[in-house]
């Protein structure tokens, strides 16, 4: 199932399928690297996210009835199942702890659980990226283990130190800065995901998946973690 | 640098090809005002220049050389006399440039000749601040460009400059979710004066009006186009910008005419604006004109 719509006056959104799932990030982000192959002189940028992509194109040398004729036709012919490219595995170490999990000893109350059994709900799974946004460097991943799913706070906070975890429904996500937000915060990596290091902007790609890893204090503050 | 403003950032047209690493587009909010700045010093489509928004500035020249000025009036004067906009203007080492209040419209935009040469940041002179992308200006900030001259005097013809205080009418093109709004529900879009609110900077301009109904239904995040118009959760339009995140969850009723967004960004809050639909072959062809005018295009 896919469907193409106007996006902007140089832009086209094509939707993969109508509801998150698993296999859609590896299969946009493969139909992307085909898009960038075969239309190299027409892309501008791109922009996936769970079951979309935003696709905007060069309006010095296309236009949108014939780049929208043009995705069509790749999409009618592309073999989702052809492409088995491995996605990457990237490890995430994380001190879960009430210094830097400004959640955590609430969502332990309200979901019954000890941080024993919380933390290994939340570090034994493996999370797929759906999608990049909200700032650069930012993933959203999913999906969470219903037992400590938790909605948004009511009240966002002013300020979330970069480095921290949180959880909000079924996706957990790293603020790679400081930034206000309104996730759950569950613990904090010492892993400066800022654009201090320029290298730092394809960290993280759609489909890729990541493993968090649970440090104890004494690691995190011997490692530069802060408290 | 000797007054920073209100808010002046270095722009250029922005950071196009990062959206699939969640970074926002950046550059001018003004295109048309910036293309001229550019144009006007012979300058390539795309050199940097000084988005100062509101006034408050001002600028010692280091050397000599010519500049332009264009978009809004924010009673420029060169050494405390009015100066020029719109037009091209030689300053000589030592004069001290200002600008002070808004008269008409309100982001005035400086070049120089081959623009500013502040670092390239991911491929972009532009400057965000919500994603700590470069830096607010701040007093004795030293902008780097070269000494220069111009054989001829170049203005922009009357008939091109905006009038600012004119109402505007945002065209908007039926993107994203545009048919699964009903059509009562457009009717009160597109048939209600929308007032500018202060929430209203780089990355958004949120309006007040009489709120559409939406039912409360869940949406996917997808990636968003400059200009789309986000339904909030209050029923109320919010226009995303150039500092707007790549990506977002609110129903999407359309995508406003790029050029019409020049327009926008010199709006005040409290001034009205309207929508009405445009049709994609429209948008495509006054936007190329546009682009073979002033860019490499």
């Amino acid at each position: 199932m896919h469907k193409i719509i106007l996006a902007g006056e140089s832009s086209i959104l094509i939707y993969f399928g109508d509801k998150i799932d698993a296999r859609l990030p590896k299969n946009i982000a493969n139909f992307a690297n085909a898009l960038k192959t075969e239309f190299s002189e027409l892309i501008i940028d791109l922009t996936p996210a769970y079951t979309s992509l935003l696709v905007s194109y060069d309006l010095g040398k296309t236009n949108y009835l014939k780049f929208a004729a043009d995705v069509e036709h790749l999409l009618n012919g592309f073999d989702f199942s052809s492409v088995v490219e491995q996605s990457e595995l990237i490890h995430i170490p994380v001190y879960y702890g009430f210094e830097t999990g400004l959640d955590l000893e609430r969502l332990l109350a309200e979901k019954n659980l000890t941080i024993e059994a919380f933390i290994e709900i939340h570090s034994s799974q493996e999370y797929l990226v759906h999608a990049i946004g909200f700032s650069p460097v930012f993933a959203f991943l999913a999906e969470v283990d219903s037992r400590i799913q938790v909605p948004r706070l009511a009240t966002p906070r002013i300020k979330i130190p970069a480095g921290s975890v949180g959880i909000a429904d079924s996706q957990t996500a790293v603020y790679p800065t400081d930034s206000s937000g309104g996730w759950n915060i569950i613990g904090r990596t010492l892993l400066d995901l800022s654009l201090n290091n320029p290298d730092n902007l394809s960290k993280f790609n759609t489909g890729d998946r990541i493993k968090f890893y649970p440090i104890t204090r004494d690691e995190y503050i011997k490692y530069g973690g802060v408290l | 640098m000797l007054k920073p403003g209100f808010l002046s950032t270095i722009q250029d047209y922005g950071r196009m090809n990062h959206g699939i690493h969640g970074m926002s587009q950046s550059g001018v909010m003004d295109e048309h005002a910036f293309c001229w700045a550019n144009h006007l010093l012979e300058n390539d489509f795309n050199d940097a220049v000084l988005e100062i928004t509101f006034g408050g500035v001002e600028l010692e020249a280091l050397n000599d050389m010519v500049i332009s000025v264009c978009g809004a009036d924010l009673n420029f004067k060169i050494n405390g006399q009015s100066a020029p906009i719109w037009h091209s203007v030689k300053v000589n080492q030592g004069d001290v440039l200002s600008w002070t209040l808004p008269k008409h419209g309100i982001r005035a935009y400086l070049a120089v000749k081959s623009g500013f040469k502040t670092p390239v940041l991911f491929g972009s002179r532009s400057v965000n601040l919500r994603e700590n992308i470069g830096l607010k200006l701040t007093e004795n900030d030293i902008l780097n460009c070269e000494s220069s001259s111009l054989k001829l005097d170049h203005f922009v013809a009357p008939q091109y400059i905006p009038n600012y205080n004119q109402d505007i009418v945002l065209r908007l093109l039926p993107s994203y979710q545009y048919a699964e709004f009903s059509e009562a529900q457009r009717a009160l879009f597109f048939n209600q004066s929308y007032q500018i609110t202060n929430a209203n900077d780089r990355t958004g301009c949120r309006l007040d009006g009489a709120p559409i109904a939406l039912e409360q239904k869940k949406m996917i995040s997808e990636g968003v186009s400059y200009g789309s118009v986000e339904i909030a959760t209050n029923g109320l339009p919010i226009i995303l910008l150039k500092d707007a995140p790549t990506i977002g969850g609110y129903p999407k009723i359309g995508t406003v005419f790029s050029l019409d967004l020049a327009k926008l960004a010199q709006k005040q809050p409290n001034t009205k604006v309207k929508f009405e639909l445009m049709d994609i072959h429209q948008a495509q062809k006054e936007r190329l004109k546009f682009n073979r005018f002033f860019g490499p295009d």
